[in-house]
């Protein structure tokens, strides 16, 4: 089963040696951290105060709030569109192997011979990728105005700033585009506005007479760079999107 | 040992050496250890010294750069390695290079170019390490809310293990404090001296009981620099009037007490840190107290925050001020005159941020009649500190003083007559920046002003002075 582009033995291959390095390169950490040997924490592990913390400065990130509207906006825009995104992805890839083709569900989510673009399931998951591709957007925008154009005096900018901020803003503007190109083609007109930021993106391609192209081949570049941030994401800046809200849950309880 | 002991208590006992002079000064002969001991530096950072969570800590940073627009010491010298971010980049590094999987000496650590720590390296690490007075303040500007000053203690122990910590400067004060019990290099059968001077110049009414003698629900902690420097004895013998005037049955240990140990736990030395406290603990523990009562906000977060890692008090740990407001509450201590003086209050960082004392010494002050209170622009949890901890006075003197003044000036901006504050400590490294600016301000202990709102009357500045 799949949604507007099948795998193939290849994107399989990519699949699990992007994962057989994103587990690698988790592993290099923990080995690292596992030689600390001092305890880590000094109270019983207050739950209240994990799940608090998780909803307060993980998910909304109230804590950035209180000092700067804009860096809340950029940072919580860049952290939600980029779980939503990689939970959209994740989702369809279990969904197409794991649910049984004949469930109505399934016929839902995916393309059938029923149906070239699916059912009412696609058409959430065509709204969440762009709500969530779109908040990514906006916050990396932001972050590249801080950054490189206003300079903001605190940031110090290393190449892995910037190697994150790069691919990320390939991987949202592939994705678009890909989408965008396919939304050319005629058999989704009737869904197209489902995927209302690629369809305006499609709108202005159109408008500066830009035309159809093989959305498969935007979708391949927008995978194998996927693949290779996602390979990447334990040596990276990005590494503390999953090991930042560790500390803070931590140390709320240790604090509670 | 006892008598080599008794050859420096002798020898320094009539001396009006100020903690600074001892500073500068050596601690006269015979102390038991008189040097410290021959160095084995190793580059090799001793990371099962820290925590898991603390070596994870160093991946959480998000290298956002909020903590370099606070800390004090950036502020003064805005090197990378100096500001906390900087900082844990740096030890992320080292270590990587040293125990990651792709560490210098691994095949693939070569391929990638990975080269070995050297002496160079780690001196300079160190010498930054030390530029910070572990205020804290990067923890609460911190979005991810690392336990930075826990994560800089404990790489200030695996530097001091590999024999590169602490500074020249600063191995004085950890070298007097485990030889003579209190960081000026006093000796010990002085350190209830200034009771007995108070006594005898009418400022107590009594010296102070010596509570390992006649036991008493609440122990006094001077601390060290009450103890010894005579421009802060005042703390001390402000905390004592206010205590004899609400009849608090209070007691001190007099020459048995001992420093808390904080100075050597800010300098990296956890080993004789758990000795100290350790000991301390059985000994506060064994007096059956109800309530310690310190007036030091370094001292009480050691005690209240840090032994609790060691052991547990069987006692309540609490700052003057607080005890102070409890007082007033029940009706035991009432403030009645007029202290008609516009002050502004410095949260010490060890009091605040440390253990989150932030509303008593506001209500305290809200309590004492005619007395005009004006905040500073950065307060509570973003007070500015005074630099004069974690070491940072002994080890980079010059920064100190320029980050007091900063504070100072700041204290300046409020039209405020009197700079008032709740730490021995603090009070010392503001004194700093009063002076060096010749600032028309006046430093004062909180106590201070409790004692002249009971009529006990300001300490006499001519006689503060001889």
């Amino acid at each position: 089963m799949y949604l507007y582009f099948e795998a193939t033995a290849a994107l399989y291959t990519l699949t699990v040696i992007t994962v057989l390095l994103l587990v690698a390169g988790i592993i290099c950490s923990v080995v690292l951290w596992s030689k600390g040997k001092a305890k880590s924490l000094h109270h019983q592990l207050n739950i209240g105060a994990v799940i608090k913390a998780f909803i307060v400065d993980v998910v909304l990130q109230l804590q950035i709030l209180k000092v700067s509207f804009v860096r809340w906006l950029m940072h919580f825009c860049i952290f939600i569109g980029f779980m939503g995104l990689l939970a959209q992805t994740t989702v369809i890839a279990f969904m197409s192997h794991f649910l049984p083709a004949d469930l109505a569900v399934s016929k839902s989510f995916f393309v059938s011979e029923a149906s070239a673009v699916g059912g009412a399931g696609a058409r959430v998951l065509d709204v969440w990728g762009d709500v969530f591709g779109l908040m990514l957007v906006v916050g990396l925008v932001i972050a590249i105005i801080r950054r490189y154009v206003v300079r903001a005096a605190q940031l110090e900018t290393m190449l892995k700033d910037t190697m994150s901020i790069t691919l990320l803003t390939v991987i949202a503007l592939t994705g678009f585009l890909s989408e965008a190109f396919r939304l050319m083609d005629p058999q989704f007109a009737s869904i197209a506005w489902y995927s209302f930021a690629g369809y305006t993106l499609t709108n202005i391609l159109e408008a500066i007479g830009i035309g159809a192209m093989n959305y498969k081949l935007w979708v391949w570049i927008h995978a194998l760079v996927s693949f290779f941030f996602l390979a990447y994401i334990p040596f990276s800046k990005a590494w503390h999107i999953f090991v930042s809200p560790i500390e803070i849950v931590l140390d709320a309880s240790e604090r509670a | 040992m006892e008598n080599e002991t008794k050859n420096v208590t002798e020898a320094t006992e009539n001396t009006e050496q100020t903690p600074e002079a001892a500073q500068a000064a050596p601690a006269a002969e015979g102390p038991a250890e008189t040097a410290a001991p021959a160095e084995e530096k190793t580059t090799r950072i001793p990371i099962e010294k820290l925590s898991p969570r603390q070596l994870l800590e160093l991946d959480a940073c998000t290298r956002c750069g909020e903590c370099s627009n606070w800390c004090p010491a950036y502020d003064q010298d805005q090197r990378e390695p100096l500001n906390p971010r900087g900082r844990a980049a740096l030890f992320k590094d080292i270590i990587s290079r040293q125990h990651g999987v792709f560490n210098a000496d691994s095949f693939l650590g070569k391929l990638l170019g990975k080269k070995p720590v050297t002496d160079e390296e780690m001196q300079e690490f160190a010498k930054d390490l030390y530029a910070c007075s572990t205020c804290m303040q990067c923890h609460f500007v911190c979005p991810v809310l690392i336990d930075t000053v826990e994560l800089w203690e404990r790489i200030r122990e695996c530097v001091v293990d590999a024999g590169y910590g602490p500074l020249e400067t600063q191995k004085d004060l950890v070298l007097k404090t485990k030889n003579y019990d209190n960081p000026w290099g006093q000796p010990r059968s002085s350190r209830a001296r200034w009771g007995k001077m108070a006594k005898k110049k009418k400022r107590i009414k009594d010296a102070p009981k010596d509570i390992s003698k006649k036991p008493a629900e609440v122990l006094y902690f001077v601390g060290c620099t009450a103890s010894y420097d005579n421009n802060v004895e005042e703390v001390g013998i402000n905390s004592v009037n206010i205590f004899d005037h609400a009849g608090v049955d209070f007691g001190i240990l007099g020459n048995k007490e001992k420093c808390c140990g904080s100075v050597l736990l800010r300098m990296g030395d956890r080993e004789s840190f758990k000795r100290i406290c350790t000991e301390n603990i059985e000994q506060f523990n064994d007096l059956g107290i109800k309530t310690l009562v310190t007036s030091c906000a370094g001292c009480l977060k050691t005690i209240k925050e840090d032994y609790a890692k060691f052991g547990k008090l069987n006692f309540e740990v609490k700052h003057t001020l607080e005890y102070v407001v409890e007082l007033i509450k029940s009706g035991r201590l009432k403030l009645t005159n007029d202290v008609n003086l516009k002050i502004t209050y410095h949260d010490p960082c060890h009091l605040g941020r440390h253990a989150g004392v932030f509303d008593a010494p506001r209500e305290l002050l809200s309590l004492i009649p005619g007395l005009e209170f004006v905040e500073m622009e950065r307060n509570r949890e973003n007070s500015r500190c005074c630099g004069a901890g974690g070491g940072l006075k002994s080890g980079y003197p010059d920064m100190q003083n320029q980050i007091s003044q900063k504070r100072v000036a700041e204290a300046l901006t409020t039209g405020a007559t009197e700079l008032v504050s709740a730490c021995p400590f603090c009070y010392q490294g503001l004194q700093v920046g009063i002076q060096a600016m010749d600032a028309p301000i006046n430093m004062r202990d909180i106590t201070e002003l409790v004692c002249m709102a009971l009529g006990e009357g300001p300490a006499d500045e001519a006689e503060k002075k001889e």
